[in-house]
């Protein structure tokens, strides 16, 4: 970059603003260790669920969910690892990242407040989950994440209306199109690709 | 009909343009992220950073971070303001008929 100071045309001083922008967007394939770690994570919790609750007569399938806390420490101690590393800090990384930090206070509240009804968590957390992967999508210009929080609203709709077996496998097969689909999509991306 | 000599002189220069555009879209970004991304020196950085930080463009903040020194640069509200300003006299310069946006 040429540092003395000397006249510019307006073409070379917008050509150094467009530039430079382009170099603090978003990149994008960061995002799906997440999408991918949850979505299996998820996956395995609630067909485990499902598979035990069919086949076996263990009274509370429910805690199989109890991975998700170990999961909640891995996904922020990554989270933290990459945020030390990083010598920038784009506005569209913390919007990101509060949005899903948001999503994550949210779960545990509903957690909370659904505890003595765990069968009917499915549609509640799916409708919440949603909010985070349709922003996300939004933020990185990405259809697919889009459309991924698009399917948990219906899923969760199904959920609801569609009996406890229904509901029970909404959720892993939410987690294909919110999280694992987009997740593998975004992650064939190049590093170099950014929004 | 705005003249190149009434845009921000301070603004209207390569690399304080460019440290200040890079900035405009990032909360924190740190000294050494900013020379590879400008392909500056780290002298001429430094003395441009510094000028941008005397007049009130950005703000400058110095810690350690694994016992290795660290420069973290953030705009202030008056460089985000400079850098409207600046962008709107570019574009009345170079689209004279279309009003400011």
């Amino acid at each position: 970059m040429e540092t003395m100071e000397k006249d510019m045309t307006g073409e070379e001083s917008l050509r150094i603003i467009t530039d430079m922008i382009n170099k603090t967007k978003f990149n994008i394939r960061q995002g799906s260790f997440h999408l991918l770690f949850w979505g299996w994570l998820i996956v395995f919790c609630s067909l485990s669920e499902y598979l035990l609750f069919k086949f076996s007569d263990y009274a509370t399938p429910w805690y199989i969910w109890f991975f998700v806390i170990p999961g909640v420490f891995v996904s922020l101690l990554y989270g933290f690892i990459k945020g030390k590393k990083a010598t920038v800090h784009t506005y569209a990384e913390m919007i990101y990242t509060w949005t899903w930090m948001a999503f994550l206070i949210a779960s545990i509240v509903l957690f909370i407040l659904l505890s003595d009804r765990m069968g009917s968590f499915g549609p509640y957390i799916l409708t919440v989950a949603a909010i985070p992967t349709f922003i996300s999508g939004f933020i990185i210009r990405f259809r697919p994440l889009i459309a991924g929080g698009i399917s948990f609203w219906l899923f969760a709709l199904a959920a609801h209306f569609g009996g406890q077996e229904i509901a029970m496998l909404s959720v892993p097969v939410a987690m294909l199109t919110g999280y694992l689909i987009p997740g593998y999509l975004l992650k064939r991306k190049t590093d170099n690709d950014k929004v | 009909m705005i003249k190149f000599k009434d845009l921000d002189p301070l603004l209207h220069s390569q690399l304080r343009l460019a440290v200040i555009s890079l900035l405009m879209n990032s909360e924190a970004a740190e000294f050494t992220w900013i020379r590879e991304q400008t392909g500056a020196t780290a002298g001429n950085l430094s003395i441009q950073i510094t000028k941008l930080k005397e007049a009130g463009y950005i703000e400058v903040e110095k810690k350690f971070r694994n016992n290795y020194p660290q420069t973290l640069c953030r705009i202030t509200s008056m460089g985000r303001e400079k850098f409207t300003e600046y962008v709107n006299a570019l574009k009345e310069y170079l689209n004279p008929d279309k009003s400011r946006i």
